[in-house]
């Protein structure tokens, strides 16, 4: 017994021990250290599902168009680009670029890349973003072979793409990882292993140097990478942390482990401003959080019911008073961030009166009052702005069960349609129709209220068979208008973003993508 | 002559005794081993179907999901199979020790997954297991030795407070202190074995306070023990007598309690794991349920299965050894 003891003892002293030996060998290279908000599910741009895989390729691939430091569209592989009059064909020069094993980037690389994404067998969860190229459902959905996507290899510096409808915003759409090209010469060697950090071949800035699943990706420079003299590098290293709790990565970034976070417990934003006003980043995202009505089904599917509910709440006191960091309130369904489009919805305020009137005419009363379901998905800010929308609901008499379930919970029953009236939020471009087509009825599952108006189909479709952006941001405005006046949804609110950044990082800049550029940045 | 004929004759006593008790063995170890595998079967088979009853899944998210494109995912994970054809499926590769593709960390396969998480897990979980023994036996002894003092009080106070405070609580404090304001120690990840200092401790912390009590109630047991008052008798040093008489006898049923303690602290590191960013498998289980990953669940649901049912059968096995009550007499320390 007393020889176990004592081997204990000896195995403790041993543990002990090793930890402050540890203590020396910590990393000296400096290393760019980003706090990312999970796990990558894949690295595989082609694969990706998920924003924050968004914030790692980037960094790894250059599409044929890229992003500068303000999150504005900018040329990337492609030096150029001229549209055909119809607006249906594109075709890109390509410049001089190497993926990182010094082979060149050539057109065919990205014919290959455009008929993997589409292939059915790559099972692209995102590949409905490129269903604007010709034949590119029927490719994806396999009734029609890949080489009869509308993509050809001009020669090895020119590449066309060709449209089923013209689409002002090809530049835009083509800079999500589904557009960047991947090394066909390294796929055809190692198949779905190319992945790997020992075989991995990338065109961008940076490349894959070490993944530890759920420690770190750490990237390290393309030595072949040129593009502008803006993109020059100083940066070395990269390591994306994955850190899924904002109080997690908030107590790393205060312990001095981590140099960039991208969200932190917002009850920490004033003491935060007032401690360290050169750390923390605030700024809006282009986004809209909203309620959707369950239109297909009793109370939701009688329009005074709806307009009664949006009418009671007040988004000044939901921003102001219940989220407190500067949100944007907005009627509209396009966020106000979205350039060069006025919104025809107007801003009005909270209309108690009317809210209780319209009740009234749809049969409800004190001693029959209204009783709705709403969903939320579950967290401590969710929480707070739904319970006050329930409080602002009983002012009309409305009596609200809250429900709250875990996001792929929320988002399952919400494509079923198994809910009354649910929260919802869409983000990502800088276009009036991406946002607007969630109300048109062909869309799919993520009209999650089913609803269906002619008229409003009628205007999106004439919109998406306009090429000049003007005029079709100009028709959206009308389908917007037309849309939000049968209340399917109330548009509440932009998400903001809140950063916290080492002042000795510089060149990181708040854009309304939330999107940063490791080649823009340097460390001081 | 006749004296090596004993000698044979006891030798082939002695032999089918020992053959005897092998054959009995042989026969314990077949029955745990079926029972295992039995278990096992059933664990998988529960975990597999209670998953696919979880509402929402892997592929549930805000993206738009047009017919095709759901088809085509469901095809490349067999998931438009039909229930059963996927759980045999899975059957078969699990014999074959193949947990399958992740669902979701697609650029790994399960196998791939467990082999990089459960280095990290096991490495906590011992860390945790000797800070709780170091820990709880010095404390439980301490408070023996003083039993009935303000400081056999006060300890037993802390003890029962340390019991009752679990990682969750104790975890952001340590890091808050411990990270963030001295700047002592990392507060997540893994940066060598420093990063697993702060876990540990949360980790064993309640264990420690299960330790110190077993300890302190043997400790007092043994010091009425007259082996341990004849120590005392002849002179010999407090000290002395606590760490070559008192703590061994003590320590019997601290050890014995080390089998469910090492079983708890593994399963129990899920929460720690996540607070401190730890790349261990008990993230990898709560990501995975979080992002219906089924394969990687259960794949983390096997290993964890088959590492209590291991465990618990070494306990089992060790208890001859180790339970006071099948020791003879005659074996106690003597002085």
């Amino acid at each position: 017994m007393r020889r176990q003891t004592v081997a204990l003892c000896a195995l403790s002293c041993a543990l002990t021990l090793s930890a402050p030996i540890n203590l020396a060998s910590d990393e000296t290279t400096e290393i760019l250290r980003i706090g990312n908000a999970g796990e990558p599910q894949t690295l595989d741009p082609h694969r990706y599902n998920l924003n924050l895989e968004e914030h790692i390729l980037k960094d790894m691939f250059i599409g044929l168009t890229t992003m500068n430091a303000a999150g504005e569209i900018t040329p990337g592989s492609a030096d150029s680009w001229s549209i055909s009059s119809d607006g249906l064909t594109w075709t890109f020069k390509l410049r001089a670029n190497r993926w990182s094993d010094g082979t060149p980037v050539t057109a065919n690389d990205f014919l290959f890349s455009f008929r993997r994404v589409l292939d059915p067998n790559t099972a692209a969860s995102l590949a409905f973003f490129l269903y604007c190229i010709e034949n590119a459902q029927e490719v994806n959905a396999g009734t029609l072979p890949v080489d009869s996507l509308g993509v050809a290899a001009l020669d090895p510096e020119t590449f066309e793409i060709r449209l089923e409808k013209p689409f002002p915003y090809l530049a835009e759409r083509l800079f999500y990882p589904t557009g960047y090209p991947v090394p066909s010469h390294v796929i055809e060697q190692h198949g779905d292993d190319w992945v790997k950090p020992e075989h991995w071949v990338s065109n961008g800035p940076y490349k894959l140097k070490d993944w530890l699943p759920q420690g770190h990706v750490e990237l390290e420079k393309n030595p072949y990478f040129s593009l502008a003299p803006e993109h020059e590098r100083t940066v070395d290293n990269v390591r994306y942390y994955p850190v899924a709790d904002p109080l997690t990565g908030y107590h790393r970034f205060l312990a001095g482990e981590l140099d960039v976070i991208g969200d932190f417990p917002v009850g920490e934003l004033n003491a935060l401003k007032e401690e360290y006003p050169d750390k923390v980043h605030v700024a809006p995202l282009l986004s809209i959080m909203y309620l959707v009505f369950n239109v297909t089904e009793p109370p939701f599917d009688d329009v005074r019911v709806r307009k009664a509910l949006a009418l009671a709440i007040d988004r000044e006191i939901l921003t102001t008073r219940v989220l407190q960091s500067g949100e944007p309130a907005s009627a509209s369904f396009v966020p106000k961030l979205v350039s060069d489009y006025e919104s025809l919805v107007e801003e009005t305020g909270q209309d108690l009166e009317q809210g209780r009137e319209l009740l009234q005419q749809a049969g409800y009363s004190t001693n029959n009052p209204l009783r709705v379901t709403l969903r939320y998905i579950a967290g401590p800010e969710n929480k707070k702005v739904h319970v006050a929308l329930a409080a602002m609901w009983q002012e009309i008499g409305v009596e609200t069960t809250l429900h709250h379930t875990e996001l792929k919970v929320h988002f399952g029953d919400l494509r079923n349609g198994e809910f009354e009236v649910a929260q919802a939020g869409w983000f990502g471009e800088n276009n009036p129709e991406h946002y607007v087509e969630l109300l048109w009825s062909d869309i799919g599952s993520v009209n999650y209220g089913g609803y269906s108006s002619e008229t409003v189909d009628a205007i999106i479709e004439s919109a998406k068979n306009t090429a000049n952006a003007t005029s079709r941001a100009d028709i959206l405005k009308h389908a917007e208008q037309a849309a939000l006046n049968d209340y399917p949804v109330v548009p509440l609110y932009s998400v903001m973003i809140r950063s916290l950044v080492d002042p000795r990082i510089s060149g990181w800049q708040t854009n309304p993508r939330n999107s940063h550029g490791v080649r823009y940045m340097s460390i001081k | 002559m006749a004296d090596k004929s004993a000698q044979f004759a006891w030798r082939a006593l002695h032999v089918d005794q020992v053959s005897e008790a092998l054959a009995l063995m042989t026969r314990y170890v077949v029955r745990r081993v079926v029972f295992m595998v039995v278990t096992l079967w059933c664990v998988v088979s529960v975990t597999f179907f209670l998953l696919r009853l979880a509402p929402g899944g892997p592929f549930d998210d805000q993206h738009r999901m047009p017919p095709e494109i759901e088809a085509n995912l469901k095809a490349s994970y067999h998931l438009d199979e039909a229930l059963h054809q996927q759980y045999f499926r899975y059957l078969s590769q699990l014999v074959r020790l193949d947990f399958g593709p992740s669902f979701k960390q697609k650029d790994f396969s399960v196998n791939e997954l467990i082999k990089a998480g459960l280095p990290v897990s096991l490495t906590l979980g011992a860390m945790a297991l000797v800070f709780a023994l170091v820990l709880g036996m010095s404390l439980g002894t301490v408070a023996a030795f003083h039993h009935n003092s303000w400081l056999d009080k006060s300890l037993s106070t802390s003890v029962t407070f340390g019991l009752a405070v679990p990682p969750i609580v104790v975890a952001p404090l340590l890091v808050l202190l411990f990270a963030v304001t001295l700047r002592w120690l990392p507060a997540g990840g893994t940066a060598g074995m420093r990063g697993f200092i702060l876990p540990a401790i949360a980790l064993g912390l309640p264990h420690s306070a299960a330790f110190a009590k077993l300890m302190r109630g043997s400790c007092i047991d043994v010091l009425k023990q007259p082996f341990v008052l004849t120590a005392r008798a002849k002179g010999l040093a407090a000290w002395r007598v606590a760490l070559r008489h008192v703590v061994p006898s003590a320590s019997v049923p601290v050890l014995s309690f080390l089998g469910p303690a090492s079983a708890t602290l593994l399963a129990g590191s899920l929460v720690v794991e996540e607070v401190f960013a730890l790349p261990g498998l008990g993230r990898y289980f709560v990501q995975g349920a979080i992002n219906r990953d089924y394969t990687l669940v259960l794949g983390a649901v096997v290993v964890y299965a088959l590492l209590l049912l291991i465990l618990n059968f070494a306990v089992d096995l060790c208890y001859s050894k180790l339970d006071p009550r099948i020791r003879a007499p005659h074996k106690q320390p003597h002085v």
